[in-house]
């Protein structure tokens, strides 16, 4: 089958090479996610579950974790929670994308972000990629 | 993204609580002719735009090129947006090169190339007829369902599905939307109907609302409803006259504003003329009035007005008489009703004429259904303070047994029996049967139709 073809222009900007880690267990999402993040310019990784997203945000160290809450073996709350608990982790932003309409329950488990699904293509990119900048914004400022 | 998609269809989103719920998958259905593919291209073509196009996608049904061609002789079809924001697709084609399992795969590609807020499949049902087994029919749909419920789009699917085949059929367990169009059809003429199946997480107005396929696309006529009366509501205390002689004065100066009459008689009693009276009259006085008619077409009751000495081409160019007028043979119950409450729902008709019921009642579709319209139509002029008679035709000339069939007296305030009384020289008679809440005079009396009206004679 071809791949399909896009007349909307890959983002070059270079805070968008940022890796990404995706947590979610719906295939099709996944492909239409890889397909729009790394159209955006991103690096893309997934899981399909909470405890293999923790082990490998441990080794990947994204500097973004995007997960839907109902995931197996660990939830997207959860795994947040453990994310921002452990010092290792604490740093890497989380994004909670799902079906479930839980904008407090993802703050409350320290989540950066909440969206809530289906997919808007513009509503996602820009809000990691405010993310990102507001993070890149508080770093400088530290420094 | 709003809380409702507005159909660009009159009267639809008003059936369907607002219009259509976003990101939701809608099954529209119906026989072959009933007005699926208008209604699809008229919702895509009122909502595409370049940040949230359209992808229209023909199966194995109609061609893509039938399909445009038809979609060009409607007003709503806008050659500009296709290629731009409109986009056909002939996913048949596609799907016989690469299997009918492909369609999930195909829809995710199309998806991520286009980028549709909006996508239409169109047969759809002649899609799904590809499928070989019930579990192959279970497995692409679940598939596809997850495909348009992961990305931000409002999907409709359109098939000739029959109503029985809800219960069986898995697209209309993936479905939150399903509208189902319905056609009946006699030698004479075809009346239209649409009814909301399902409407996941919302309300619709239930039941079976008339609508009508002309050059602008579907315009919806939603089903009338009895009006929800306040406890506050209260009848006003005031009389309206309807200036005919003597009259008024055997119904204590006139009927109650917000009264609903029927004047049942026999053809050629006067009916047309009492119902042309009261309109004038009230015109005269600065209150609107909307005779609505099914026999004598405008030009006829123009010149019944001549001849009475009144001045129909004032009254009728914004002199305070607006005419509804339909032929017979053509009418739909349906609509009529529903523009008689339109225009007495903007608040400026204060009389209405109904010449006559039984035109109304034999183009309804039930009879149960009409009774239902007439009890609606007057308990909202009752909340509008809105003063009406309703004609009624009698068969027989000379002998009465009975007022009208479903009830109809009953509904009205007020009723007047009009007859011919036998003999050499045949006599026109009035006679006031009921009179809600008012004392009246119940002899018989004469009625005379002179060359300046209709004359009640004192008996």
């Amino acid at each position: 089958m071809p791949s399909p073809v896009t007349n909307r222009p890959v983002a070059q900007k270079p805070e968008q090479r940022a890796l990404i880690l995706v947590v979610e267990r719906n295939p099709i999402v996944q492909r239409l996610e890889r397909f729009f993040l790394e159209q955006a310019g991103f690096i893309v990784e997934f899981t399909e579950d909470g405890v293999a997203a923790l082990t490998r945000a441990q080794e990947l160290k994204p500097r973004i974790v995007v997960t839907e809450i109902l995931v197996p073996k660990l939830d997207g709350l959860s795994l947040c929670r453990t994310l921002k608990s452990n010092s290792e982790t604490k740093d890497i932003l989380v994004m909670i994308f799902s079906h479930l309409q839980a904008d407090d329950r993802a703050a409350e488990a320290g989540a950066d972000a909440f969206l809530l699904k289906p997919l808007d293509e513009e509503l996602l990119i820009t809000t990691l990629e405010r993310l990102l900048a507001v993070q890149m914004q508080s770093a400088g400022e530290v420094n | 993204m709003a809380d409702r998609i507005l159909t660009g269809c009159e009267g639809l989103d008003e059936v369907l609580g607002g219009g259509i719920p976003p990101n939701t998958i809608s099954v529209i259905m119906g026989a072959p002719g009933t007005g699926k593919t208008i209604l699809a291209e008229q919702l895509a073509f009122a909502n595409a735009t370049p940040e949230h196009p359209a992808l229209y996608l023909t199966t194995l049904s109609e061609p893509l090129e039938k399909i445009i061609a038809h979609g060009q002789t409607q007003e709503f079809f806008d050659s500009n947006k296709v290629g731009v924001s409109m986009h056909y697709e002939d996913l048949g084609l596609m799907l016989r090169e690469s299997g009918v399992d492909q369609l999930p795969e195909m829809v995710t590609n199309l998806l991520m190339e286009r980028r549709p807020g909006f996508i239409f499949i169109d047969s759809f049902k002649a899609l799904t007829e590809l499928m070989l087994t019930p579990q192959q029919r279970r497995t692409v749909i679940y598939d596809l369902a997850s495909v348009l419920s992961a990305y931000q789009c409002t999907s409709f699917l359109i098939g000739e599905y029959a109503q029985e085949t809800m219960t069986e059929l898995p697209e209309f367990a993936i479905a939150d939307v399903v509208l189902q169009l319905m056609k009946y059809s006699t030698n004479v003429s075809e009346q239209r109907f649409l009814r909301v199946e399902k409407l996941r997480g919302s309300g619709s107005i239930p039941g079976m609302h008339a609508f009508a396929i002309g050059r602008e696309g579907v315009k919806v006529y939603p089903r009338l409803l009895t009006p929800t009366i306040s406890p506050n509501y209260s009848a006003k205390v005031e009389r309206v006259n309807t200036g005919i002689a003597n009259l008024d004065g055997m119904i204590s100066e006139g009927f109650w504003r917000g009264s609903t009459t029927l004047i049942a008689g026999p053809t050629g009693s006067g009916k047309t003329i009492i119902g042309l009276h009261f309109i004038t009259h009230g015109a005269l006085k600065g209150e609107q009035g909307l005779y609505v008619g099914f026999q004598e077409n405008p030009t006829q009751l123009s010149r019944v007005m001549k001849n009475l000495g009144w001045h129909p081409e004032k009254l009728l160019n914004g002199g305070g008489f607006d005419l509804l007028y339909k032929s017979p043979v053509e009418l739909q119950g349906d609509t009529v009703t529903s523009e008689i409450f339109r225009r007495v729902r903007d608040g400026k008709v204060k009389r209405v004429v109904i010449d006559a019921l039984g035109d109304l009642e034999r183009s309804s579709v039930d009879r149960q259904r009409f009774a239902d319209f007439i009890y609606a139509l007057t308990q909202w002029f009752a909340a509008e303070n809105v003063t009406c008679l309703m004609m009624y035709e009698l068969t027989n000339l000379f002998e009465v047994h009975g007022i009208s069939d479903q009830e109809i007296s009953n509904m009205a305030d007020n009723v007047i029996l009009l007859r011919f009384t036998p003999g050499p020289e045949m006599q026109r008679t009035l006679r006031i049967i009921k009179t809600r809440g008012s004392a009246h005079d119940n002899r018989e009396h004469e009625l005379q139709i002179t060359n300046k009206g209709v004359v009640v004679k004192k008996a």
